[in-house]
């Protein structure tokens, strides 16, 4: 599995905000992707786009409750079809699968299309390390190869790169020279890749579904690339996670219509590759041999745990990302593993490990634009909000997330609000402390008095460091009823 | 398996299974509501298309239109023939102004309608048909799919609702045809039009029943050119597929 960066949110996103070329490249996020999926949307109309998500879903449900049987089926139907369908328990099954089958098939060159599970399982250094050179064909993909770094985006992989870092990897690693001309670099990876190809023996892929009735693999890619990495090479391996399985091959018209939408806006992308098998005796072309990988990796607790479940029914859309107001700001990068983003913070804890990612959980104001927009309905914020408290809750100490003093506060804070009497007093002595404040060298409130910027006390202060606390009013509400207040508030 | 398999790593489907079980907390044993998809049979399927073809061949004209606008949205240059000379003139326009050379098309029937190879002879291009016999291997058809500007094929369907080219498994139909030459026409018959996804996979999974289980190594859409945005969120077309392509509307 490649490095786990997942304890280090806070750092990793204090520094992603004040990074203004990423924030540039976020700013594009927004006003591309999500306007464009809105676009979509209305086209046509909200009901049938609301009837074609609830569909998606009930197909979800069924299939995840009942996955040990549709992963039998599609077992029976690989098989049948002539590939291997192989069982990865964990990531360093996978990829010695992938590996057993390069080395006992002599693969000198592998052409990858995007898989975003074979960036969860590390699989490219493996490969490296066995001699065989393989390529990651997606354009993205290979922007961040050539640079050696993990994709930010679950579409957009290369998202956080501006055209003049791509053309200065160019230049460095292609020994062209340079050229930011964004035309001019895709042609040149075209021209690159073109001949890996052609003469890779070994094509990976992920899946974005895989079908039990038919044992089917689809990719949806728009650049081609996908195609040519399952057609060209003598070998297809295609790698997946274990949820991606769909029951019929007439399911896939449903999430055919929403994937492409919600990730880039699109009614269709240019290419979708459905493929059951190797080549028949009377094709022309394509792969002697298909494997398919299915991958565990820690799914099996997610399946475990009711209240995470339905996180399982994520199709990588990306479009929780492209709407998050925490990623638009943090980027990808920040979340400190593959999968970032709403849906990341819920995936990585549980493929890392809670105590390693507590932090990605508190990475959300809980607006609830994720479940928004998710084209499976999933439920993000209550997996997050269940996480914290799973998080809250841990019996080792060293692993909950709020420090001892701010457990002792909340304590405190709860005593406080379930007692009429002692809030009493509290607000009266708070009135006292809050006059105070006025004659104070530096006053902690704002020019109109109405908030208090930096609470006294480094504990409390910990607090008011990126929010305002309101002051307390002349008269409480309490205070009001008591008065009367059927003639509305009379605090002018 | 064979001898490469000894050894292959992983686990037994069994015991992979059985842990998926544990976590669902659940036994071994088929949906007690069985997916109603999965219990159809043969003839629920023929009864299902057969009123398919008959909503199409209904509406034939107006989705024709459906997918000629589809089509162009989603990146086609759209050209509808009235008959084959017309087809072959667009064609031959495409060949002149894209000044390819060399052209690899596929071995279908679509062909006896449009007989191209005549014209495009007389433009001085080369032009190999992609099927395999004693002459072409394999890999000489493949060099000769490289070298092309322009691959033509034929379809299987083409759907209204997204303005896709469906392209399925045969003899004389290479896969690369339509992705590697940096050109790709496509002749498309009234009678391959389909409405939706639904119809398209319907059909499929009739064929898979009636030829007891194959589906055909592949089932492959195109809608549009090949495209990218991964650099700057900035629309390239022609990365790693064609950057231009033709769907010629017979009829």
């Amino acid at each position: 599995m490649p490095e786990i960066k997942t304890q280090e949110f806070s750092a990793a996103s204090a520094q992603a905000m004040q990074n203004p070329q990423l924030q540039r490249a976020l700013d594009r996020v927004g006003s591309g992707f999500d306007v464009a999926r809105l676009n979509a949307i209305e086209e046509v109309t909200p009901e049938v786009w609301d009837q074609w998500r609830q569909e998606a879903r009930d197909i979800k449900v069924h299939t995840i409750e009942h996955l040990d049987y549709y992963l039998d089926l599609l077992h029976t139907n690989v098989t049948a079809a002539g590939g291997q369908l192989h069982f990865a328990k964990d990531a360093d099954q996978a990829n010695e699968i992938v590996a057993h089958i390069a080395r006992t098939r002599s693969v000198k060159v592998a052409t990858k299309s995007k898989s975003m599970v074979s960036e969860e399982l590390g699989l490219n250094p493996v490969l490296e390390a066995m001699g065989v050179d393989v390529y990651e064909t997606d354009l993205g993909e290979y922007i961040i190869q050539l640079a050696e770094e993990t994709p930010s985006h679950l579409v957009a992989p290369a998202l956080h790169k501006s055209k003049e870092d791509v053309a200065e990897l160019f230049a460095e690693k292609l020994g062209i020279p340079y050229d930011e001309d964004i035309y001019h670099m895709a042609a040149t990876a075209r021209t690159v890749l073109r001949d890996k190809f052609m003469e890779a023996d070994l094509g990976i892929s992920g899946a974005n579904f895989v079908v039990a009735e038919t044992g089917t693999l689809v990719i949806i890619t728009n650049e081609g690339n996908g195609r040519l990495c399952t057609s060209a090479p003598r070998i297809h391996i295609g790698i997946t996670g274990m949820e991606k399985v769909i029951p019929s091959m007439q399911d896939l018209a449903t999430f055919l219509r929403l994937l492409p939408r919600s990730a880039t806006g699109q009614r269709i992308t240019s290419y979708v590759s459905m493929i059951t098998g190797p080549r028949r005796s009377d094709d022309e072309d394509g792969p002697e041999e298909f494997h398919l990988i299915l991958v565990d990796n820690g799914r099996s607790s997610m399946l475990a745990d009711q209240a995470l479940r339905e996180a399982l029914y994520c199709i990588r859309c990306g479009a929780c990302l492209n709407i998050c107001p925490v990623y638009q700001r943090v980027g990808g990068h920040a979340y400190g593993w593959v999968y970032p983003g709403p849906i990341g913070a819920v995936v990585s804890p549980m493929l890392v490990g809670l105590p390693k990612a507590k932090e990605l959980p508190q990475a959300s104001s809980l607006c609830g634009a994720c479940r928004e927009v998710c084209p499976i309905k999933i439920d993000i914020p209550r997996m997050l909000l269940d996480l914290r408290k799973k998080t809250a809750e841990s019996p080792d100490d060293s692993q909950r997330s709020a420090p001892q003093s701010e457990r002792i506060i909340a304590k405190l804070y709860a005593r406080l609000m379930s007692s009429p009497g002692l809030l009493r007093s509290a607000i009266r002595f708070g009135r006292i402390l809050q006059s105070l404040g006025k004659f104070a060298p530096f006053s902690p409130l704002t020019k109109d008095g109405n908030w208090i910027r930096k609470a006294p006390l480094p504990l409390l202060s910990k607090w008011t460091r990126s929010r305002d606390l309101p002051t307390l009013p002349k008269q409480t509400f309490h205070e009001l009823w008591e008065q009367g207040i059927s003639d509305g508030p009379r605090d002018e | 398996m064979n001898d490469q398999d000894t050894g292959m790593p992983g686990i037994p489907k069994e015991e992979f299974l059985r842990s998926v079980r544990e976590s669902l907390g659940r036994e071994n044993a088929p949906p007690a509501q069985p997916y109603r998809r999965l219990t159809e049979t043969t003839e629920d399927l023929e009864r299902q298309a057969s009123e398919v073809r008959q909503r199409i061949s209904e509406n034939r004209p107006a989705l024709l239109d459906k997918l000629a606008d589809m089509a162009q949205k989603g990146g086609w240059n759209v050209f509808r023939a009235a008959g084959g000379e017309e087809a072959i003139g667009y064609i031959e326009t495409v060949a002149r102004e894209s000044g390819a050379t060399n052209i690899a098309r596929s071995a279908q029937e679509v062909f006896n309608q449009v007989p191209v190879d005549a014209a495009l002879a007389s433009l001085g291009l080369k032009v190999t048909t992609v099927l395999r016999d004693d002459a072409n291997s394999r890999e000489a058809l493949r060099e000769e799919i490289r070298q092309a500007g322009i691959g033509i094929t034929g379809a299987d369907y083409a759907l209204a609702e997204t303005g896709s080219l469906v392209i399925l498994p045969r003899r004389g139909l290479s896969r690369l045809v339509s992705v590697v030459p940096p050109v790709h026409v496509a002749l498309v018959r009234p009678e391959e039009v389909l409405e939706s996804l639904d119809d398209l996979f319907l059909l499929r999974r009739l064929e898979y029943h009636q030829r007891g289980g194959e589906m055909g190594s592949y089932l492959n859409f195109i809608t549009g050119p090949s495209r990218t945005a991964d650099i700057e969120m900035t629309i390239v077309e022609g990365v790693h597929g064609p950057k231009e392509v033709h769907m010629v509307l017979l009829g």
